[in-house]
């Protein structure tokens, strides 16, 4: 998966804008959105927000996470912690990235929020690293890892399926006895 | 009375809080559960310095520039004042301190703990500290004896205790106080006091009274008590200068009494009730500060005028107490002059209960001191003819145990230097609340809301850099945001689609001017400006359809047409209050009168400038909750004059019920803390939106962060809402209510949203059903037919064929007589038919509105007859009334408060790109 569908998942998620024109309810496959009342805050999906924010019709709110305190109280705990914490949103590093590269204007603090987030994600995945090489050096058949977000697993899935694949094939080649071509990939 | 109490306002989260002036009597600082110590510069800054001392503080004292606090991590530390730096540590406990004071030089603290010790600790040097043992529980509170040898503590073992610093050791202890195990389970905090300079009495809160024990003697020689206080006293406090002691108890209340009369001079409530848990005295005496339980901050101001002062000669008027504390300084000198001038005051005084003998000694050296013999006959006879009883305020401060003296004439004929006045107890006249503009926030604040309405906001900057106003609106298809410089000052304004309105007051040079920024205007001009005569102030002002008014301080109300022609002008009965406009209509509140005991007298007119220019309302008087005051005046979305109170009330006009005001919402309902508020931007029938912001803490927003707007519901005070009854009885009129609009806009000519009023009227019926089905399960069949008499014709066939299946046959016949009536009435009225249209309001209010379908049917015949006839006419404004005898009607002039959907579609299309 590319990080760009998940990026386009995370489009889904609702957000709080407060648009600045008069339009009745929109009837979209995906559920109806609206109406829009010039001043009175709605929830709509985050790529309309975006879209609409970069024609200047509305000012977005941002998220309650996305708040510095919040955010350095969660970078703590995150830091304490040895296993992942629940992270603040199912897609938070996509929903910073977006409304920050297109909204900052709208979000107080835009900077200490988008060092701390990104001090979130680099503690998480390196949890992530650490728990794969452990999972690795100890030879685990399994291993459940929780509160993990889908960009994060999205992140590490290549590199670890490939290079299990590619030990399997080393420790089959070397154990004795083994004279059966690689197994198909799974 | 005649100390002033100033609302409460938020200070700490709730818990202890505790409460201090600072040395100079500049700022006012706080600590509280949350940790923090405020630092308030008056009791109206909304942005206080803090300091945070720990996870939470259980004490301060502040002197000499130097900030001690008690905190959870069992440490008594200082920090600097007012820069809050910490500056070191003074003492640990083992477990965290209760109480900490200085002495009243500064040098050293005194603290007690809740591990049974009580410390003093010389501020300069931690390591000279003195540990005095003996408590056998947590340690109360803790105060120095002025004079340095002593210190009092208070102890949960019930005990009071003396100490001699100097030796560690006990003086004596009373065994007054209750016991308990905690401080947290103590029913007063205890909060001991010692006369300052003269170090005579020791003030202790026993109970609901405040005993006083004399210094040295150590007997307990007075006790003050009061009726009101039927709840423990919690703090005690002397005013600096020793002649006052304040105390306030659990119970909220707070008493002063004038020491020497042993007569309470002042009484105040907290205003909820609250336990007071922390009170201080103004170092100018002319204060009292006090803070409760639930972290809010209160202050009593103006106390000196409650107190009858003697206005000597040579001591400054504003603080005559100062004067007296001299007096009291050299105690010997005093009895001197005492016997040398008033000899034969004393054996009468020695007759004099015993108790107060001591302080009667006070009130004689200072009377030659004061040396004033000047007005003394007039004082004779009043003081002769005042009975005690009126005596319990403003009881002079001196020669007061002598009304029933029989040496009272030569007591007074001695320089009685008090004037009496007459005490009045009576209901006390309320200050009328000032002139706002309706969606504003404070004045006084730098930045400021100075209107925010359904249309934009306008805000006001006033610091430093910059003065200047910003225009912002909510839809940019009406005009795009704009930047002014306010050169002139102005202080009020209205915004509209047409235009910005804005008003500011007069100065030494510059009339009073009206300025308007009439952006939708086709021409090049889109501006105008009007001065107002020579000493005429703009009060009020607000923006309807195509007019502006201005209410002015010498109570006219002037009309000015959008683009500044001037029109009708219009006098008040009182001064304006608020004024709101909307289309055609233009509401006024103003003072009817003098309102008393908190409550406002206020009026309403509503004015109608449509074709027919009339008053709709004249000058009722606006009910509004008790001891409350108007917060918000404006109009529905849709045309319905309401308003708010500061109880959090929201009224509506009910044209259906003689202009009656309904309540539709109580958004104090829905706060969750007790200073929280919604401040209310903007009122909705259809849908039915309370726009409000809520405010956390305060009664109005600030400016940054942008605040967001809520939706709350409305909810009509019917009785037993949580009976599926009750609910829909609720729904039902609140149904009616709301939908009262429809027949008001038909009425004044405009088009009406046909779908919307008759989805509207099938809710009213189904819920008629619903209440109908409902009875008949009950068993209530008169209320079933009271319900029917409710319904249309045809939802009665429908209840008709409900009740026989039901078989409820004697119901169902009652019924058939209710479809029946019904039917001719409807025949009658066809007959009538549209005589009755321009009228149609006037129906609609005199009958119950469930006529509305009727006016609902007869306007689809209209509709059809002026389909047929609509080229034929060529409507004019005289004749109109005779063509609506014919059936005809002007063509329905477009509602521009109507939503109409997609509208803007045009410019707001998001997905068609």
């Amino acid at each position: 998966m590319d990080p760009s569908e998940v990026e386009f998942l995370a489009e889904k998620e609702l957000v709080k804008i407060i648009p600045n024109f008069n339009l009745d309810k929109l009837y979209l496959i995906g559920g109806d959105l609206g109406p829009f009342n010039p001043g009175l805050p709605l929830y709509v999906p985050v790529w309309l927000a975006l879209n609409l924010k970069q024609r200047q019709k509305c000012r977005v709110v941002p998220p309650d996470w996305m708040d510095v305190e919040k955010l350095e109280e969660m970078r703590e705990l995150e830091r304490n912690a040895a296993t992942f914490t629940p992270a603040p949103c199912p897609y938070y590093m996509e929903l910073t990235k977006l409304l920050l590269n297109h909204a900052s204007d709208n979000i107080p603090k835009a900077d200490e929020i988008r060092t701390l987030v990104k001090d979130i994600w680099d503690t998480r995945i390196a949890k992530l690293r650490l728990s794969a090489d452990s999972f690795i050096t100890q030879q685990e058949a399994h291993a459940k890892l929780d509160n993990l977000t889908l960009m994060e697993i999205n992140t590490i899935r290549g590199f670890l399926l490939e290079s299990l694949n590619c030990m399997y094939k080393l420790r089959s080649n070397l154990q004795p006895g083994s004279s059966k071509g690689p197994l198909a990939d799974y | 009375m005649p100390c002033e109490r100033k609302p409460m306002r938020y200070g700490h989260s709730e818990g202890h809080t505790e409460v201090c002036f600072d040395d100079t009597g500049k700022f006012i600082v706080t600590c509280g559960h949350d940790g923090d110590v405020r630092i308030w510069e008056n009791l109206d800054d909304d942005d206080p310095r803090f300091i945070t001392v720990g996870e939470k503080a259980y004490s301060l004292a502040l002197k000499n520039g130097k900030l001690v606090t008690a905190n959870s991590s069992n440490a008594v530390q200082i920090h600097t004042f007012p820069d809050g730096e910490p500056d070191g540590i003074l003492t640990r406990f083992t477990t965290n301190a209760t109480h900490v004071t200085f002495n009243t030089s500064g040098s050293k603290v005194a603290a007690g703990s809740s591990d049974f010790l009580v410390k003093v600790v010389e501020v300069s040097d931690s390591s000279q500290q003195k540990t005095l043992r003996g408590h056998e529980a947590p340690v109360l509170s803790v105060t120095f004896d002025p004079k340095g040898d002593f210190l009092a503590s208070a102890s949960c073992d019930g005990s009071v205790v003396v100490w001699n610093i100097e030796e560690q050791a006990q003086v004596i202890s009373w065994p007054v106080l209750q016991k308990t195990n905690d401080v947290s389970n103590a029913k007063s905090l205890c909060r001991l006091a010692w006369q300052p300079r003269t170090a005579k009495f020791l003030a202790v809160p026993v109970e609901t009274k405040v005993h006083l024990y004399e210094r040295e003697s150590w007997n307990h020689v007075t006790t003050l008590s009061d009726d009101l206080l039927n709840q423990p006293i919690n703090v005690a406090a002397w005013s600096p200068c020793g002649n006052f002691l304040a105390a306030a108890s659990v119970g909220g209340f707070i008493i002063v009494w004038d020491i020497e009369s042993k007569l309470c001079v002042e009484r105040q409530k907290h205003e909820k009730g609250f336990t007071v848990c922390g009170l201080a005295w103004h170092p100018s005496g002319s204060q009292i500060a006090y803070t409760d339980t639930e972290g809010c901050l209160g202050l009593l101001e103006g106390f000196r005028a409650s107190v009858p002062t003697t206005n000597t000669p040579k001591v400054p008027a504003g603080k005559p107490e100062r004067g007296y504390e001299d007096l009291f300084d050299d105690e010997d000198d005093d009895q001197v002059m005492d016997e040398g001038c008033s000899d034969a005051n004393s054996p009468a005084k020695k007759a004099a209960s015993g108790v107060q003998a001591d302080e009667e000694d006070d009130d004689d050296f200072v009377i030659p001191a004061t040396g004033r013999v000047k007005n003394r006959g007039a004082i004779l006879d009043d003081e002769n003819s005042l009975d005690s009883g009126s005596l319990k305020f403003g009881r002079p401060k001196f020669g007061d145990d002598n009304d029933d003296d029989a040496d009272s004439a030569v007591m007074t004929a001695g320089p009685l230097p008090a004037t009496l006045r007459p005490v009045y107890e009576g209901p006390q006249p309320t200050p009328p609340q000032k002139a706002f503009q309706p969606g504003s926030t404070p004045v006084h604040l730098t930045h400021r809301f100075m209107m925010w309405n359904s249309v934009g906001t306008v805000r006001g900057y006033n610091d430093e850099q910059d003065n200047a106003i910003d225009v912002e609106f909510h839809d940019t298809a009406v005009h795009h945001a704009m930047h002014l410089t306010n050169s002139l000052g102005h202080t009020m304004t209205d915004v509209s689609q047409e235009a910005v309105l804005l008003a500011c007051a007069s100065t030494n040079e510059l009339a009073s001017k009206i300025h308007c920024l009439h952006f939708s205007s086709w021409d090049t001009n889109k501006e105008w400006m009007v001065d107002l005569p020579q000493g005429e102030d703009a009060r009020a002002l607000c923006l309807g359809q195509g007019w502006a008014a201005v209410a002015t301080s010498t109570l006219i109300v002037r009309l000015f047409t959008i683009g500044g022609v001037q029109r009708e002008i219009f006098s008040l009965p009182g001064a304006v209050v608020c004024m709101a406009g909307h289309g055609e209509q233009l509401l006024i509140v103003y003072h009817r009168g003098t309102g008393f005991d908190g409550e406002q007298a206020l009026g309403v007119q509503l004015l109608q400038f449509g074709r027919k220019r009339r008053q709709i309302i004249n000058g009722e008087p606006l009910p509004i909750s008790q001891k409350s005051y108007l917060c918000w005046l404006g109009f529905t979305a849709e045309g319905t004059p309401c308003y708010v109170d500061s109880e959090g009330v929201v009224r509506m006009l009910n044209r259906s019920l003689g202009f009656t005001w309904t309540p539709v919402c109580n958004t104090r309902d829905t706060c969750k803390s007790k200073s929280d508020h919604y401040w209310v931007v903007g009122v909705h029938e259809n849908p039915q939106q309370l726009r409000c912001i809520p405010c956390k803490g305060s009664r109005y927003p600030p400016t940054l962060p942008r605040p967001a707007v809520a939706i709350l519901p409305f909810k009509l005070p019917l009785c037993q809402t949580t009976t599926e009854k009750g609910q829909m009885e609720e729904q039902f009129w609140r149904s009616v209510l709301f939908h009262n609009h429809y027949s008001f806009l038909s009425s004044s000519g405009y088009e009406v949203d046909e779908v919307g009023q008759s989805q509207s009227q099938k809710e009213q019926q189904e819920l008629l059903m619903k209440m109908f089905a409902l009875s008949c399960k009950l068993e209530r069949e008169f209320r079933c037919v009271e319900l029917a008499e409710l319904m249309t014709q045809n939802v009665v066939t429908l209840a008709i064929r409900y009740a026989s299946k039901s078989r409820r046959m004697a119901l169902a016949q009652r019924l058939s007589e209710i479809a029946l009536e019904k039917a001719s009435q409807i025949q009658e009225e066809e007959q009538e038919d549209v005589t009755e249209y321009s009228d149609i309001r006037q129906t609609s209010s005199g009958r119950s509105s469930y006529d509305q379908t009727d006016v609902r049917e007869k306007h689809h015949r209209r509709q059809t007859l002026e389909d047929e006839r609509s080229q034929e006419l060529e409507e004019e404004e005289g004749e109109r009334e005779i063509e609506s005898e014919d059936g005809v009607e002007a063509p329905k002039r477009l509602n521009p408060f109507a939503k109409v959907p997609g509208s803007s579609l045009e410019q707001a299309t998001p997905l068609c790109e």
